[in-house]
């Protein structure tokens, strides 16, 4: 799972995103208005966080600038703003949810995880696929109900997957949910993060479509 | 043209300088008019004695010539050739005043009417004349313009034409040498007038500057208000400057208020923090809740100096329906874990007489509750009380105990109060209801949970 941060104080940025890669999520941090407009169009991210009074272009702007480029990643606002009038304003501008600052980081990667599991089409907050189970409120991965150990990169990989379960993932869209923006991206990782994950919950619980990318098939045993 | 910003002593200047101006010439022009009149006058009477002298003297000798019965060149008639002269123009013969020098005195045909036809034999001594001589205007024997004097009078001989004259200057040099001191004194009177004015713009004028001082004497800290006793026309000025100082200092008194308020508030988490940090025995959970409870104070107090209505009365009108329809698509998107039916049954027409932030932040606060303690559904309704408008807000929640109730209407919570939602926003709703002469009232609700009615100051 990939997050676009967009909050122009480091410190603070600094620590939602420390917090953040502690769940295993990937996170790219834009200082600005302009930044975060631009990498909001440009790359693909399951979410953004995305703060109001921003330099050079406010959060408010920066929200329409997507969605009228036809981005409807889910969008949180994180702001010390907290009149309603501004509420308001934010979601007609194409927010999903709010949260005023101070906050706890706990309700803020909740939130997150409730956006990204909306967004993929899954009501209830527990997705199965066959003996593996995912709680998306905690980020907790079960086989045949007992907790399963994976690294971030493992985790990100095979959150993406069973997101998208019994539909092919592209291995260029997985290694931009995987990857930070400023890391480099080597498409022969994903396979060796797929090999690890099959030691992991068994060979046949993620196909390889070749030459496209993977799937997550919830029929294989 | 005068700017609009011109000043008002300029102003008045323009204006009593113009009205001076004209009223100088408009007498200039009047005085000269009669005075002219009144030295042609004299001049007419003297010529029209000596023609009367003259009618009186005629006579008809034997053979028809008409001749004086004594000498007729008096003063100023003897000095030759200076503009006065008498002519008698008879039938047979003409009879010349002396300073003619034996020059004819053509005079202008004085009406191109024919001579009055000869009147009926008299007496032989009645040539007096009936009318009297009609004036002219024209040249004279040595070309300087005169002013004539002419009679016909029917002698036995026939009808006579006795004309007199003086020269134009006769009634010009007076005239002139009249107007040059009328001039002189008209202009020192407008001199004076024009002092006059600057003393009488200067004495009007001085409340005002009377006022700036005390204005600036408020402003340097040196009296608190403007002087209470003005001229009437500047009354009222003194009066809506006072008004406006009074409510200044108590806007100012309301703000130092606040933030002494929202120091305190602040003050006593943040030595419970430190002591807590110091003694590093606190969970991170009680750490949490006194940032929560800071920020809840910051919100209050925030709220409340944000709030419009602390700057005096108001003119706003904000219509509720749209504004609970964009609260309520917030309020659900926030809630989107549970399914809330939200009814709106606010007629489209309905307005409160609340600037719309503030309208949000009551509205949103108490819907925000009715949201995060619903079972499934939540009911906006209005009534209209007289001038008010009632906002009901209903939710099947679990609802309040009549002691959970005054509890949520205190501003400052306790720390365990760690439930979401309820309570702290409702503290602050009834305080900016109240900056509106509004207030909030908490019940039950026959759909089970809270009932929330929020009074406000309707607008037509």
């Amino acid at each position: 799972m990939k997050i676009l941060l967009v909050e122009d104080d480091r410190r603070l940025a600094q620590e939602i995103a420390q917090a953040l890669r502690e769940e295993n999520f990937a996170v790219d941090i834009a200082a600005n208005g302009e930044d975060g407009l631009h990498l909001g169009e440009t790359e693909s991210y399951d979410a953004a966080v995305l703060d109001l009074g921003l330099p050079k272009v406010p959060g408010v702007d920066v929200l329409r600038g997507w969605r009228k480029h036809g981005r409807h990643l889910p969008v949180l606002i994180l702001t010390a703003r907290d009149g309603w009038t501004d509420k308001v304003d934010g979601f007609k501008a194409g927010a999903d949810d709010y949260l005023t600052k101070p906050f706890r980081i706990e309700e803020l990667v909740m939130r997150l995880r409730a956006l990204v599991r909306r967004a993929s089409g899954h009501g209830a907050p527990r997705i199965s696929c066959g003996p593996l189970s995912f709680e998306t409120q905690t980020g907790v991965f079960e086989l045949d109900g007992l907790p399963l150990k994976l690294t971030a990169l493992e985790w990100r990989v095979l959150e993406c997957l069973i997101l998208r379960k019994d539909t092919v993932v592209e291995r260029g869209l997985l290694s931009e949910k995987v990857y930070e923006g400023d890391t480099g991206t080597d498409s022969n990782s994903i396979e060796v993060i797929v090999a690890r994950l099959r030691r992991k919950i068994g060979r046949t619980l993620i196909e390889t479509e070749r030459g496209r990318g993977y799937k997550l098939n919830s029929g294989a045993q | 043209m005068i700017s609009r910003n011109a000043s008002l002593g300029q102003r008045l200047m323009i204006g009593a300088g113009v009205f001076i101006a004209a009223a100088l010439v408009v007498a200039a022009v009047l005085i000269a008019f009669v005075l002219h009149r009144f030295v042609q006058g004299q001049i007419d009477q003297r010529l029209d004695a000596q023609i009367l002298f003259l009618s009186s003297m005629l006579e008809v000798d034997g053979s028809g010539h008409l001749r004086l019965a004594g000498s007729a060149d008096g003063p100023p008639f003897d000095l030759r050739r200076h503009g006065w002269y008498w002519q008698i123009s008879g039938p047979n013969n003409v009879l010349r005043s002396r300073s003619l020098d034996g020059a004819d005195l053509t005079h202008p045909d004085i009406s191109g009417a024919p001579p009055p036809p000869p009147p009926p034999p008299r007496a032989e001594d009645d040539f007096l004349p009936r009318r009297r001589p009609a004036p002219a205007d024209g040249p004279g024997p040595d070309g300087r313009t005169l002013h004539f004097r002419i009679l016909t009078v029917s002698t036995p001989a026939g009808p006579a034409t006795i004309v007199a004259s003086s020269p134009r200057e006769a009634v010009m040099g007076p005239l002139w040498e009249a107007m040059r001191t009328l001039a002189l004194s008209l202009g020192v009177l407008g001199i004076a007038l024009i002092g006059a004015m600057l003393i009488q713009i200067r004495l009007g004028l001085w409340p005002l500057e009377r006022l700036r001082r005390a204005v600036a004497e408020v402003r340097s800290g040196l009296r608190d208000k403007v002087p209470e006793a003005q001229p009437s026309e500047v009354q009222p000025l003194a009066d809506e400057l006072n008004a406006l100082l009074s409510q200044n200092a108590a806007n100012l008194d309301r703000a130092r208020k606040h933030v002494s308020n929202l120091a305190h508030g602040l003050k006593t988490p943040l030595a419970t923090l430190a002591v807590s940090l110091q003694k590093q025995t606190a969970s991170s959970e009680d750490l949490h809740d006194l940032v929560v409870l800071m920020d809840r104070r910051i919100r209050h107090h925030l709220g409340r100096a944000r709030s419009a209505a602390l700057g005096g009365p108001l003119r706003a009108r904000t219509a509720i329906a749209s504004r609970a329809d964009d609260l309520a698509l917030v309020l659900g998107k926030v809630n989107a874990h549970k399914e809330v039916a939200f009814v709106n049954d606010i007629p489209p027409g309905l307005a409160v007489a609340c600037e719309p932030q503030d309208v949000d932040e009551m509205l949103g606060n108490v819907l925000e509750n009715a949201f995060v303690w619903c079972r499934g559904r939540v009911a906006l309704s209005s009534n209209e009380d007289g001038r008010s408008v009632i906002l009901v807000v209903e939710d099947d929640g679990p609802g309040l105990s009549p002691q959970q109730m005054s509890l949520a209407m205190q501003a400052g919570r306790r720390l365990d109060e760690r439930s979401p939602g309820f309570g702290f926003g409702l503290s602050i709703t009834s305080e900016l209801a109240e900056l509106y002469a509004g207030s909030l009232t908490l019940n039950r609700s026959q759909l089970g949970g809270l009932r929330v009615e929020l009074r406000l100051p309707g607008s037509a």
